[in-house]
């Protein structure tokens, strides 16, 4: 192919004149510093966002209905019509389950989402499954993101306190929810109060929904107060009227008939009529009025009515006390609409720490931990301690990106050690090493690119930096085949030093463009991947600039080098 | 095969050294079928499944205990527990729940912990404490999680389409389809999720209770009197022969029930059913649910059965195993008008996935291959799309020696390898077709040349294949649920790099010696070196 090898001896000579003037080796490398910086520089000006794992169209997702502690089953299902009313309308939309008092057979995001502990009256969720992806216009994030403000603004007030959120199936390894504020302190209720605030805050943050505290809401209930005096006088004992109030209210299998059809009994289950258990409100009279017509019948026969043995008090009812690694702790979680978490969770600790700082002493946990977004509280008037710690997908994220920080450090140790080991020399390790930590030019300008292409926001993601990852093994062939043929040149064939790296570069060019092009074309159908689309663009932008960095940097770096 | 001498070509590299041995050798035409051969069957064999297997320990611990308040049971059960099980190795977190009446408490051990070890732990350390349990509590119940047999992969959602039959026998019905699902291959545990019961409901009015002058405890009483169960009981005759009699059962059918005597009134008996209506139906006082709205607005009750495999077992196989089966089932299920709709099909799901990426890799691979057709030659070209299926082969067999599945992140390995394994037989094949039209080369036979160009790339190419793989392989120390999740990665690319290393100087010197030809056509007699000899 005479024309490619015209071509050759163009770039030679091209390189060559780039190496025998100074002035035009200096531009080539203030060029790189400068596209490095100010490709770096698209993280804090937000031109790039970064993110764990970006969103997944599915089949299916659900929506979890919570209505505040102490509602009944009937209230749960009025707001679960509502939500199957609306998503009936979608045509997207095969077929809606409905499970009440309970939660969704299992899947990877309930089972850290607590799904299959769900039992109560309270609890309901819907199952929605979509017709096959390939087929469907619309994403499911997108259509998640579509629905949530019409199911949240029509169906919440049906109860007040109700929570719905609607959860996607996750990318990755799956977290309670994006946002997780943990709320520590000594004192339960206080804590609750406290995530009652912090759960407020998170409300008024922007691109944050789905907030929920992971708290029982007290209600009133009335306690009975047996009066002992009068039971014992009365002969009855209080096992007596609380198995009886059980059997009134609640009802009790008292006997069982055996079946043949199922391998099972079946119960003789007695209660009150449902006309006459129901109270017509939740007063404490109605509640008298209806037990006053419940007797008990003592020893010597005679009837007593219910109401002659007892006190009947209203208590706010006790809610539930919980603990992470023995620590009183409330959860109050959100989820992020089709943003990454990091930005609303930032924009919400600054919101904490200056609607805190009224009350109580706020102060920042020093140092750079996966910890270090947590606000040490200290009441101001009692003293009394809090902790608010962020976890969730922020502390998934941070762990991962640390680790793989940690991974990348690792295999650049690695890489030069072995270089060292190939050439015995720590300048050309250093040189192939450096011209390698380039291709992240490529890769921040390239999540950029299609950032801007895209109608939706490209992430830099978890897979991107995978992606980075094998750059920097990819670029170091590329600066390995060009120095060891240079050298090959020079100690070989005698040929002076700066022509050898020119020849080198041109007739390397041809094998480096050809896996380039190769990575390229096959990282090509991973671009419009939702998950591996970070990888996809970082491997081929990145590679673009591996090329041009080995071909044209790593020539000036390496005549400058007297290594070679 | 003839015997060829190619022992006067020296080589310095195992690159070389590989594509001399094999250059002659009968056996690597062999080792080309053998390797695609075992591809192709890991492709087929190996357990499919959407999600990596994550080896997630912990357990819950579930103390009931009537009558206690949160605050109670903080203190006097979970406060204790949560100290004796602190004392566990291994353990991340502990979550506890004080409840009313109950204590919740959930441990998770670290990702990557021996699961049997781990529940064993749990179950040990409860049992050793038991006597530090509060008096007037219930026996603790202790359940291991297990992600492999609790996510189920499939869900089938049957519905009675008219109320042809019974509740009961629905029931019946799909309880007896549940029984032959658990008996298919893989399949390790079926669950039902809003089934009711069959049950006879008393609903006792409160204002006649009132008018006879009646206490609920004389109704109860009145119906354990009755409804008794006695076994059988025997004796012998003079002639020791067994006599058998026993008393019937009292309560039969729901007229038993509702015929029950509970008291007298003013002489004149009361019968269950003056004061209670008696219904023979479901039970009402469970308040879990489940129904189905189909596209066409109809809304049932439905029984939901949830179907999960094996851990390591073919998540297509098992669903395509159920789906049959219902099928056979379907011509009886219509008669008895029950309908049912699969909602959850992890199986497909599975497969789509790698069907996908099966049909991704042919696409990139036939672009590549145009790709080279323009650069190096139509001959260089197939000859390089041949390492794909070679190198993929060899990298899908010892995955699946190696105990792991095709899932997502198996797939994301093979793509993120892709870019990177064409490459050692590029530069190989360009290396050699570069000196096929050099000058210099003209003197050398083909096999010199072939030899020469592999073994001339293969140090510094060993050296960046090295390179590459060093980047992966502290991918597999990254920890928590994400590393796990990664795993495959730093599992699968570092083996396809090395399989692309040995197909590339195995094979690609030995295709072109079949398929390339030296050209001497005149043109490529412009020396490429001129430039260096000024």
């Amino acid at each position: 192919m005479p024309h490619n090898k015209h071509q050759g001896k163009k770039f030679e000579n091209f390189v060559y004149a780039t190496l025998d003037k100074p002035f035009k080796k200096i531009l080539v490398i203030v060029l790189v510093f400068a596209s490095l910086f100010g490709s770096v520089m698209m993280f804090p000006t937000k031109t790039v966002l970064a993110k764990m794992l970006p969103g997944k169209s599915t089949n299916t997702y659900t929506v979890y209905i919570d209505t505040p502690s102490g509602s009944s089953v009937t209230q749960t299902k009025e707001v679960t019509q509502c939500v199957t009313n609306i998503l009936q309308k979608e045509k997207a939309v095969t077929d809606l389950e409905v499970f009440l008092g309970q939660g969704s057979p299992l899947d990877y995001a309930g089972l850290v989402k607590g799904s299959g502990m769900k039992m109560g009256e309270q609890y309901a969720e819907v199952v929605v499954n979509l017709t096959d992806k390939h087929h469907r216009e619309e994403k499911s994030f997108n259509m998640v993101q579509r629905l949530r403000p019409i199911i949240q603004n029509t169906c919440k007030p049906i109860v007040a306190g109700t929570s719905i959120k609607m959860i996607e199936m996750p990318a990755g390894p799956p977290t309670l929810a994006s946002i997780v504020v943990e709320v520590y302190g000594k004192d339960n209720s206080k804590v609750i109060a406290l995530s009652h605030q912090v759960a407020s805050i998170l409300k008024n943050t922007k691109d944050l929904v789905d907030v929920d505290i992971m708290a029982d809401e007290t209600y009133t209930k009335y306690e009975l107060v047996p009066i002992k005096e009068k039971i014992s006088r009365s002969g009855l004992s209080v096992d007596q009227i609380n198995k009886i109030l059980y059997l009134a209210f609640k009802g009790m299998g008292v006997a069982v008939k055996n079946t043949i059809v199922l391998n099972d009994q079946t119960p003789i289950y007695v209660s009150l009529s449902k006309n006459s258990k129901t109270l017509d409100s939740n007063t404490k009279d109605t509640l008298r009025a209806k037990l006053s017509s419940l007797s008990l019948m003592n020893k010597k026969g005679m009837m007593v009515p219910l109401t002659e043995v007892i006190n009947i008090k209203e208590t706010p009812s006790n809610p539930m006390i919980y603990h992470k690694d023995l620590k009183t702790m409330v959860n109050v979680i959100a989820e992020t609409n089709m943003v990454s978490q990091v930005y609303p969770l930032l924009d919400a600790r600054e919101k904490m720490i200056e609607y805190f700082s009224k009350d109580y002493k706020v102060s920042k946990v020093p140092g750079i931990t996966t910890y270090m977004f947590d606000l040490n509280l200290i009441d101001k008037k009692t003293g009394d301690k809090y902790l608010l710690r962020w976890d969730g997908e922020m502390k998934v994220t941070l762990d991962t990106f640390r680790d793989l920080g940690g991974a990348f450090i690792a295999a650049l140790i690695l890489i030069f050690l072995l270089l060292v080991i190939y050439y015995k020399s720590f300048a050309i390790s250093g040189i192939i090493l450096g011209g390698s930590f380039l291709s992240i030019i490529g890769v921040i300008v390239g999540h950029w690119v299609a950032d801007l292409v895209t109608t939706e926001t490209f992430f830099l993601t978890s897979t991107s930096l995978i992606g980075f990852i094998a750059l920097m093994g990819i670029s170091s062939r590329n600066s390995l085949l060009l120095i060891d043929f240079a050298k090959g040149l020079i100690e070989k064939k005698g040929i002076e030093k700066r022509r050898a790296i020119a020849i080198a570069s041109a007739t390397r060019a041809k094998p480096i463009i050809l896996t380039a092009i190769a990575i390229i074309l096959g990282s090509a159908l991973l671009a419009s991947d939702p998950i591996f689309g970070g990888l996809g663009v970082a491997l081929i932008s990145g590679t673009v600039a591996a090329v041009i960095v080995s071909l044209i940097f790593i020539p000036v770096l390496m005549d400058n080098t007297k290594a070679i | 095969m003839k015997d060829k001498d190619l022992s006067h070509i020296k080589v310095t590299d195992y690159a070389g050294k590989l594509a001399k041995s094999f250059l002659y050798s009968p056996l690597t035409a062999v080792l080309a079928i053998f390797l695609l051969a075992i591809g192709y069957l890991s492709l087929e064999i190996m357990p499919r499944e959407e999600d990596p297997q994550i080896a997630i320990s912990g357990g819950s611990i579930i103390i009931p205990a009537p009558g206690l308040k949160p605050k109670e049971i903080e203190k006097i059960i979970v406060e204790p527990l949560e100290d004796k099980l602190r004392e566990i190795k291994g353990i991340e977190h502990i979550y506890s729940m004080s409840m009313n009446n109950v204590a919740v408490v959930n441990v998770m051990y670290f990702i990557g912990q021996n699961r049997e070890i781990s529940n064993l732990k749990l179950y040990d350390k409860v049992m050793q404490n038991m006597d530090k349990m509060p008096k007037n509590i219930m026996q603790p119940l202790i359940k291991p999680f297990d992600i492999d047999i609790d996510i189920p992969i499939m869900n089938i959602a049957f519905y009675q389409k008219d109320n042809s039959i019974k509740y009961i026998n629905f029931l019946a019905t799909v309880e007896n389809l549940k029984k032959e699902i658990s008996q298919l291959n893989s399949v390790s545990k079926t669950q039902l999720k809003g089934e009711h019961k069959e049950q006879y409901n008393v609903e006792v009015d409160l204002g006649k209770l009132k008018g006879y002058h009646l206490s609920l405890g004389q109704i109860v009483n009145g119906i354990k009197s009755i409804a008794i169960r006695v076994p059988n009981v025997d004796t012998n005759t003079k002639d020791n022969k067994l006599v058998v009699f026993g008393i019937k059962n009292a309560i039969e059918s729901i007229k038993d029930v509702q015929n029950i005597m509970v008291a007298q009134y003013m002489g004149s008996p009361i019968y269950l059913k003056d004061v209670a209506t008696v219904t023979d139906g479901i039970d009402t006082q469970n308040k879990k649910s489940a129904s189905i709205i189909l596209k066409n607005g109809q809304k049932y009750e439905q029984i939901s059965l949830a179907v999960s495999k094996l851990a390591g077992t073919n998540a297509v196989f098992v669903a395509d195993d159920v789906k049959k089966l219902l099928e056979t089932n379907r011509e009886f299920l219509d008669k008895a008008g029950i309908g049912y709709t699969i909602t959850r099909d992890y199986g497909v799901r599975a497969d789509d996935a790698v069907n996908e990426l099966v049909h991704h890799l042919v696409i990139t691979i036939a672009i590549i291959a145009v790709m080279l057709v323009f650069f190096l030659g139509w001959k260089e070209s197939i000859i390089v799309t041949f390492t794909v299926p070679a190198i993929l082969a060899a990298t899908l067999f010892v995955a699946f020696m190696s105990d792991q599945t095709i899932n997502r992140i198996t797939l994301f390995a093979f793509l993120l390898s892709l870019g990177l394994l064409v490459d050692a037989a590029i530069i190989v094949i360009e290396n050699i077709h570069r000196h096929l039209h050099d000058h210099e080369s003209e003197h050398q036979d083909m096999d010199t040349l072939v030899i020469k160009a592999t073994d001339e790339i293969g140090a510094p190419t060993n050296v960046a294949t090295l390179a590459i793989i060093l980047t992966m392989v502290p991918m597999a120390f990254v920890g928590g649920m994400m590393g796990e999740f990664m795993k495959p990665i730093p599992l699968n690319v570092p083996v396809a790099l090395l399989a692309s290393l040995f197909v590339a100087y195995i094979f690609t010197p030995y295709l072109s010696k079949k398929l390339l030809k030296r050209k001497n056509d005149g043109v490529h007699h412009h020396k490429i070196k001129e430039g260096g000899e000024k």
